[in-house]
């Protein structure tokens, strides 16, 4: 889930939820999803008068091409949503509904989940979608040699075994209490493939997987589009879908269109009825014209970890320094405008269920405290460019980013800001853009290789806390640890929240958390990634992004005039 | 490879004149070998660059699987390290590669799963496509606007000139989005995206075509002015020849020699250009695929990338060299 390469969204349940039903329940989801802002210009509710139409085909241009359909990228998630479906599916902050699991317990121990599975779901090749077939997809997905790495972060430490106790029970074996086990299973990177898919050829897994969801593959042109076709016998929505059948429109053209200015002319001439991303420099006229989508991706926000493990920020005075030398709120207004939202929670984005609301102004801009920090850690003296010394060396750190796909080019205008701002209290901060090639290829990841990175980390739970500030050790590396900041006691904070059922125990728990990350500025919060949707509402309605990842939903929309 | 490809080229016409003395088989046979020569230059250089780089290749691909750009530990990268063979010496890893590659086996890209051949075959046909047309357009563009201005009066042949040096230096990036904004998106003459027929080809096609129609048109004018100067052409408009039959029958025929020389050379900057022209039309195609796969460091997809562009190299090349001899017959009596 990780998403470096794409952003990606969380909350705009706001259509369908109003068509799904009376006030009353739109009211009690809204509060849900409170954190994850949904903006729509036109009022979602005449799309529950308006009677859906069946037929045509949506024309949809995303940005980025994954290698293959299904995997652990968050571009995954999003096309995977359309093939296949999930156990269970999220709704706003955490709220878990069913989807082929109609019902689940959890044992007193909490190490065995028990799944109802609805009856009589087949794959689109004919094979039964049945705990057998669940089964099957836990054994691959956590298997050396096909595994899938985002869904091992998430469970491969708690998952002991799994069994088909029937036809239609399917239950799971935990080594450990995993209270975030649902919210994991609701992201696309779970949906299920039938058994005699998986036991294809790597190659023909990867262009053409088998799902029993509302769409199948029936072509990828690489380099340009996937077609899509609908599933004419599709009877397995989850329950949050509005459209319980098969997908009202003959066909999905789901096109690979990267450049920004491309994407949004597509749209402003009519070529396409929705795509993904807008440009910032579009944004108001998106709002004006069209309706949007966004997505406040849930998670580890945009943040800047600190390598503590060496200096200047192996020194806690100054990892604080930096961070009240920064006005990150006014760069990130500057930088963005309506396309991310400042979130000074370096653990969790404010769109994240158990999200500290209350850290959010912990290091408010106070240059005159980073000053008096920087004095007390002996960075007292300053050299003739007005950066600060110690022993005659200046305060200097290196952040190494990715250009282009971690930080996008208003990210990058926001690190030059901080830049700015952080030489005025006499800290040098140099930029190191990393191609995609560096960035990926572990050199420049090492403990010795910066001193700080800008990452996130797209997931629909704080358990993700877990993944990112687990110690870093011999025996059990991290390499999702990005500030090396190996803390025992977090470690055990963070397991006994993921491992506690009890809403109220969890949320201390994991605002305990929260706050020693925050007060060990092991990093600094920078900004909610962000993905959107610009939808032509006199062509197309009832596109929904799904509240785990921002998949964006098809099966429920429909043409005005196919 | 680029030093092989210039040897090929038939630029001076001494050299030309000499390599038509050689008898036939031999030539084949020399063109053949060299031929080869260039593709094994091309594969191997390209697979000691993209093996030896820093960073680590297991890395890469299980961070690229995941999204995540970490450092990964001994147990994760073991499983990838066997099934690729990357812990095998790099001169044992190169000769599986060259052994596959005598058998027609080009791999299997690393990221995209596939056999390097069904991607190339899936991609090369809008690739060939794109570039070919751009030539041809290119080529149009250029004679069309040498014929009509070439020395007739100041005021055309300085605006045709002009026109030529500034578009020659028109970068692609830039060209194609004001193509794209200008006739796609405000005036709607065509698609903004992805058009697959003719109507989808003529703005990407225009984007490659109008900087190299500049450059063509520079080394053909001058040419062509020249040419207008020899006592043949005064000769042939005494006979009473029109002024239209002297500039396409005589001087068209000298000074399109430089330029279809460099037309051999065009073809690779096309295929460069057309990386950019396929992303600002989103546009399916080789030069994409071959910007992914390096980023990526996919060495499989990559080599067969590079070898496919000297391949079109070579290919090119052999047709200039025809060429030659069809416009200037003098080369293929000497012979």
């Amino acid at each position: 889930m990780p998403s470096p390469l794409s952003p990606t969204a969380s909350a705009p349940l706001t259509a369908r939820l109003a068509a799904a039903a009376a006030a009353l329940i739109t009211a009690l989801v809204l509060t849900a999803c409170g954190g994850s802002g949904s903006t729509t210009n036109a009022s979602a509710t005449d799309d529950a008068a308006a009677k859906p139409t069946r037929g045509g085909t949506i024309e949809y241009a995303h940005q980025q091409e994954p290698p293959c359909i299904s995997g652990g990228w968050v571009e995954q998630a999003y096309i995977s949503r359309q093939v296949f479906d999930s156990l269970v599916s999220q709704v706003g902050k955490g709220r878990i509904v069913p989807w082929i699991a109609t019902k689940w317990k959890v044992s007193k121990d909490q190490l065995t989940w028990t799944f109802d599975l609805k009856p009589g779901v087949k794959f689109s090749d004919g094979d039964a979608l049945d705990a057998e077939a669940v089964k099957a997809n836990f054994d691959y997905w956590l298997d050396p040699k096909t595994i899938n790495g985002t869904v091992a972060a998430y469970i491969g430490e708690y998952y002991d075994s799994s069994r088909a106790v029937d036809a239609t029970t399917f239950q799971l074996k935990l080594k450990k209490p995993y209270s975030p086990l649902l919210s994991a299973l609701s992201q696309g990177y779970f949906g299920l493939h039938s058994p005699s898919s998986l036991k294809q050829p790597a190659d023909v897994q990867c262009v053409k997987p088998v799902g029993s969801g509302p769409f199948v593959i029936e072509k990828w042109n690489r380099g340009q589009n996937v077609e899509f076709v609908r599933n004419p016998t599709y009877n397995s929505a989850p329950q949050n879908a509005k459209n319980q059948g098969p997908a009202y429109v003959d066909r999905l053209n789901w096109k690979f269109v990267k450049e920004p200015a491309t994407r949004w002319g597509s749209l402003t001439t009519g070529q396409n009825q929705v795509i993904y991303d807008i440009p910032s420099v579009d944004w108001q006229e998106a709002k004006a014209e069209y309706q949007v989508e966004k997505y406040t991706t849930p998670g580890r926000p945009q943040t800047l970890s600190l390598n503590v493990t060496k200096a200047p920020f192996d020194d806690i005075r100054v990892r604080k320094a930096l961070a009240y030398a920064l006005d990150r709120k006014a760069a990130v207004e500057n930088a963005f405008g309506e396309a991310a939202d400042f979130n000074g929670n370096p653990a969790l984005s404010k769109s994240t269920p158990n999200y500290d609301a209350s850290l959010e102004n912990a290091y408010t801009y106070d240059p005159d405290k980073a000053n008096a920090l920087l004095d007390q850690a002996g960075w007292s003296t300053k050299n003739a460019d007005g950066i600060r010394t110690k022993g005659g060396r200046p305060l200097k750190a290196v952040i190494d980013y990715g250009a282009g796909s971690i930080i996008n080019a208003d990210g990058a205008t926001l690190l030059q800001t901080l830049q700015e701002q952080a030489k005025q209290v006499g800290f040098e901060i140099e930029l190191k853009p990393l191609t995609l090639t560096q960035l990926f290829g572990g050199q420049f990841s090492t403990p010795t290789s910066y001193d700080a990175r800008p990452g996130y980390w797209t997931s629909p739970t704080a358990g993700v806390l877990y993944i990112v500030w687990r110690q870093n050790l011999k025996d059990r590396p991290n390499g999702n640890n990005t500030s090396f900041y190996n803390d025992p006691g977090l470690e055990r904070t963070i397991g006994e929240a993921n491992s506690t059922l009890d809403p109220q125990e969890q949320q201390a728990l994991y605002s305990k958390a929260q706050k020693r990350i925050s007060d060990q500025a092991a990093a600094i919060g920078l900004y909610t990634r962000t993905s959107s949707l610009a939808i032509d509402r006199s062509k197309l309605r009832d596109v929904w992004l799904e509240s785990s990842q921002g998949e964006p939903v098809f099966s429920d929309a429909w043409l005005v005039k196919p | 490879m680029s030093t092989a490809v210039l040897d090929d080229r038939p630029a001076p016409p001494d050299a030309q004149l000499l390599r038509a003395r050689l008898r036939r088989p031999a030539r084949v046979a020399v063109r053949i070998l060299s031929a080869l020569g260039v593709l094994w230059a091309a594969a191997t250089f390209t697979f000691f660059v993209q093996s030896v780089l820093p960073g680590d290749r297991a890395t890469l691909i299980i961070n690229q699987d995941t999204g995540q750009t970490i450092e990964r530990s001994a147990a994760e990268l073991a499983p990838i390290n066997e099934r690729f063979g990357f812990d095998d010496s790099l001169v044992t890893q190169y000769g599986h590669y060259l052994t596959g590659l005598v058998q027609g086996d080009l791999g299997t890209s690393y990221r995209l799963k596939q056999p390097v051949t069904t991607i190339i075959s899936e991609q090369i046909g809008p690739t060939l496509l794109l570039t070919f047309s751009a030539l041809a357009l290119a080529w149009i563009i250029s004679i069309a606007l040498t014929v009509a201005t070439a020395r007739r009066g100041r005021i055309a042949s300085s605006v045709a000139s002009g026109f030529e040096v500034v578009t020659a230096a028109l970068p692609h990036y830039w060209l194609g989005v004001i193509l794209l904004v200008v006739f796609a998106i405000d005036l709607q003459w065509f698609p903004v995206e992805g058009g697959t027929g003719f109507v989808g080809l003529v703005l990407p096609a225009l984007t490659l075509a109008i900087p190299l129609a500049g450059f063509l048109g520079q080394v053909t004018r001058e040419q062509f002015e020249r040419t207008l100067d020899e006592p043949f052409v005064t000769s042939a408009r005494a006979r009473g020849m029109s002024d239209l039959g002297v500039r396409v029958k005589h001087a068209l025929r000298h000074a399109v020699l430089p330029a279809i020389t460099l037309s051999g050379w065009a073809l690779g900057a096309l295929f460069s250009g057309a990386v950019v022209v396929e992303l600002v039309f989103a546009r399916a195609g080789l030069g994409q695929v071959l910007v992914d796969a390096a980023s990526a460091r996919d060495i499989p997809l990559v080599s067969g990338v590079v070898m496919l562009v000297a391949l079109v190299y070579v290919i090119a090349n052999l047709i200039v060299d025809a060429l030659y001899v069809v416009v200037d017959p003098r080369l293929g009596k000497a012979a």
